[in-house]
């Protein structure tokens, strides 16, 4: 298998590597052999070589540079999308697959264009906070941060469900993107740690198979102890 | 007659205050309630210097006091550490006369990196110190930088900036301004010639984001670098740490003083310098600082010494969400040479506000802690889980490690026989959790 980490060292906020090292692990762990490679600005990258691609999150700053690189990659990840290959992108990153982002002083850049989304952002309120969401191919809900400046509208398949928290703009209920393999979530840091279901779905994703589970132990427990401390705040429990 | 009872109101609140023990920022909310433009009615002295920056406000600031009370100055400064417009108020409210003159020579300033916009609007500092810009608490500050922009517009014309010229971001602010006074590092002997960090903040320039280059690197991304494209690089410094001897214990500034250092890591000799920086500005001789910052040992609790059973240790007050923080606290740990355990509690993420992120964990260098001089690791509290799984990402052996949801627990199995000496590092949020259980020097 071979996994491809997009913009390590510039979309790489807050600990975003560690979803790909939990990739590699549960593959390894379920038999595959695997190689991960790093290929950043101006580098070249042939994504149908690829098995898996990730993006972590950047700053506003950043994402702009980087967005400007990837539109390289339009038809290639277009195409990879299409012949349903896995992708995963997290943070800011998947708002560049965009229409377009305006930023906070109303410039606006254009984006790959290959959803018909939009993105605005502002510079006043970091808008932060915790997130429980819901999805409709996991039995059990995903837990996560949201740290953004950023509203996106126009989403037409969405990945997750609000339970708490923030979605893709001020009290929105859906909060993502979803094409074939392509995920798409604005949760940030190592969202495959936090919720190893997730993690155990998109490795089937990317292999096909069942991926080995059993070592996923402190995970697990780690995942049922934050839930529960998320659901306390939400009044339910 | 409203500026005198809004003084007087404050100052009886604080008196109330500390009574109870309550913080000290409650009173300058009231009178900032009362008369909310009271900090441009106040004559406040002429000098007034300011600290902000991610990491090492408080203690640079403690440091600064003591320097320039020992030689004879009358500093009124926030000691409590509110660093926000509402401490700062008390602290202006409760050193003024209630004609609303400030009765000190010298006005020292912490103040948080995103308020500092709204604290001096109203204060401008004569001299700005901004130490270090760091990922710190990205759970409300976004990212590095977010708090840039938002430090950018807190500074004003006529203000004397004092900068880490070893810190690419902050060193941004001097660009393009002519009155700046830059600290920072030579080449050290603890030096390392590539990034030993997790990720890389000063892998692009701040100013053109081409890729940057570094010479040598004193610790993460602080170091002396240089843009392979715009030619923005790290300045000459005016003040400067000339040699450091961790082992030993000592730091050298500018070729000359030699100061004894209580706390042996980086973090320590940076706040020393940028004190040292400060109390040179305001007349100060070199000999006088290194005698007054000689074997200083901070007052503000950040690091305690402790005995539990018949081991001894030190708790190293580092900040969840801030992994530079941690980074600098496992260096201390790994450096002891005789042999020492460390325990690492993650209990509640922060004491201000509701999180269960733990995403940082992941920006911490822990695989350092594979050191030969840690023995074993004691992870603990409620997110136990978080750290195990964090720490099976590192090639730390398994059993070296223990886990303890319970810190009670832990405090119990570190209290053994074990000859070796104990570092806990753990944040404000959680380190009362296990001093209740050990015996404070």
């Amino acid at each position: 298998m071979k996994l491809l980490h997009l913009y390590d060292d510039i979309m790489n906020l807050y600990g975003d590597y560690a979803n790909v090292a939990a990739l590699r692990r549960i593959l390894e762990n379920s038999g595959e052999t695997v190689t991960v490679d790093k290929i950043s600005l101006g580098g070249q990258a042939e994504l149908t070589d690829y098995d898996f691609v990730y993006i972590g999150s950047g700053t506003e700053e950043n994402q702009k540079l980087v967005m400007k690189d990837l539109a390289r990659y339009r038809e290639s990840l277009k195409a990879y999308i299409q012949d349903g290959k896995t992708a995963l992108l997290t943070g800011n990153a998947f708002e560049m697959l965009g229409k377009s982002v305006t930023d906070s002083e109303g410039k606006v850049h254009e984006g790959l264009g290959l959803y018909d989304f939009t993105v605005t952002e502002q510079s006043k309120t970091r808008v932060t906070g915790d997130v429980i969401y819901e999805s409709d191919f996991l039995d059990k809900p995903l837990v996560g941060f949201v740290n953004k400046c950023s509203e996106i509208q126009g989403i037409k398949d969405s990945l997750f469900t609000v339970k708490m928290g923030l979605g893709d703009f001020e009290g929105a209920k859906a909060e993502g993107i979803r094409d074939r393999n392509l995920f798409g979530t604005h949760l940030t840091g190592p969202a495959l740690i936090k919720n190893p279901h997730l993690l155990a779905y998109i490795a089937q994703c990317v292999t096909g198979k069942q991926p080995e589970t059993a070592y996923l132990e402190h995970e697990r427990a780690g995942y049922e102890i934050t839930l529960n401390e998320l659901t306390k705040r939400t009044g339910e429990s | 007659m409203r500026m005198i009872f809004t003084i007087l109101v404050c100052k009886l609140l604080r008196i109330i205050g500390k009574a109870v023990g309550k913080g000290s920022s409650l009173p300058g909310q009231v009178a900032l309630k009362l008369c909310p433009d009271i900090l441009s009615r106040v004559k406040l002295p002429s000098y007034i210097i300011a600290v902000t920056g991610s990491n090492g406000k408080t203690s640079t600031v403690e440091m600064i006091a003591h320097i320039l009370t020992s030689n004879g100055k009358k500093v009124a400064w926030n000691k409590e550490g509110s660093n926000q417009i509402e401490g700062v108020t008390t602290l202006v409210l409760n050193s003024a006369t209630l004609g609303g003159k400030v009765k000190s020579d010298i006005l020292l300033i912490e103040s948080d990196e995103r308020f500092a916009k709204y604290t001096f609007r109203y204060i401008k500092p004569t001299h700005y110190v901004i130490t270090n810009l760091y990922r710190d608490q990205l759970t409300r500050n976004g990212h590095p930088e977010w708090v840039y922009n938002a430090l950018k517009d807190s500074i004003h014309e006529g203000t004397q900036l004092i900068l880490n010229a070893d810190d690419p971001l902050v060193s941004r602010f001097g660009a393009d301004r002519k009155d700046v006074v830059w600290f920072g590092a030579d080449k050290l002997s603890s030096d390392t010639e590539t990034l030993e960090s997790v990720y890389n903040d000063g892998a692009y320039c701040p100013v053109c984001k081409a890729p940057m280059t570094y010479t040598t690197h004193h610790y993460n991304h602080i170091g002396h670098y240089r843009c392979t494209e715009c030619g923005y690089r790290r300045q000459d410094t005016e003040y400067t740490i000339t040699a450091v001897d961790l082992d030993k214990g000592v730091m050298e500034i500018d070729g000359k003083y030699r100061i004894s250092l209580a706390l042996k890591s980086l973090y320590n000799i940076y706040n020393i310098l940028s004190a040292y920086t400060v109390a040179r500005i305001a007349g100060i001789s070199g000999e006088k600082i290194a005698a007054d910052m000689n074997n200083y040992v901070l007052q503000n609790g950040r690091v305690i010494t402790f005995t539990l059973g018949n081991r001894r240790g030190t708790l190293l007050t580092s900040k969840h969400e801030n992994s530079i923080s941690y980074d600098q606290s496992l260096r201390v740990a790994c450096a002891y040479k005789e042999g020492c355990d460390v325990m690492i509690i993650v209990d509640a993420v922060s004491r201000k506000y509701f999180t269960s992120d733990v995403s940082w964990l992941w920006d911490i260098d822990f695989e350092m802690l594979r050191s030969p001089n840690v023995r074993q690791i004691v992870l603990a509290g409620k997110y136990v889980n978080d750290l195990a799984v964090r720490f099976s990402y590192t090639d730390i052996p398994n059993d070296k490690i223990k886990l303890f949801e319970d810190i009670d627990e832990a405090a119990d199995y570190l209290n053994s026989d074990r000859k070796e000496y104990i570092y806990v590092i753990t944040c404000f949020s959680d380190k009362g959790k296990f001093l209740g259980k050990v015996k404070v020097d």
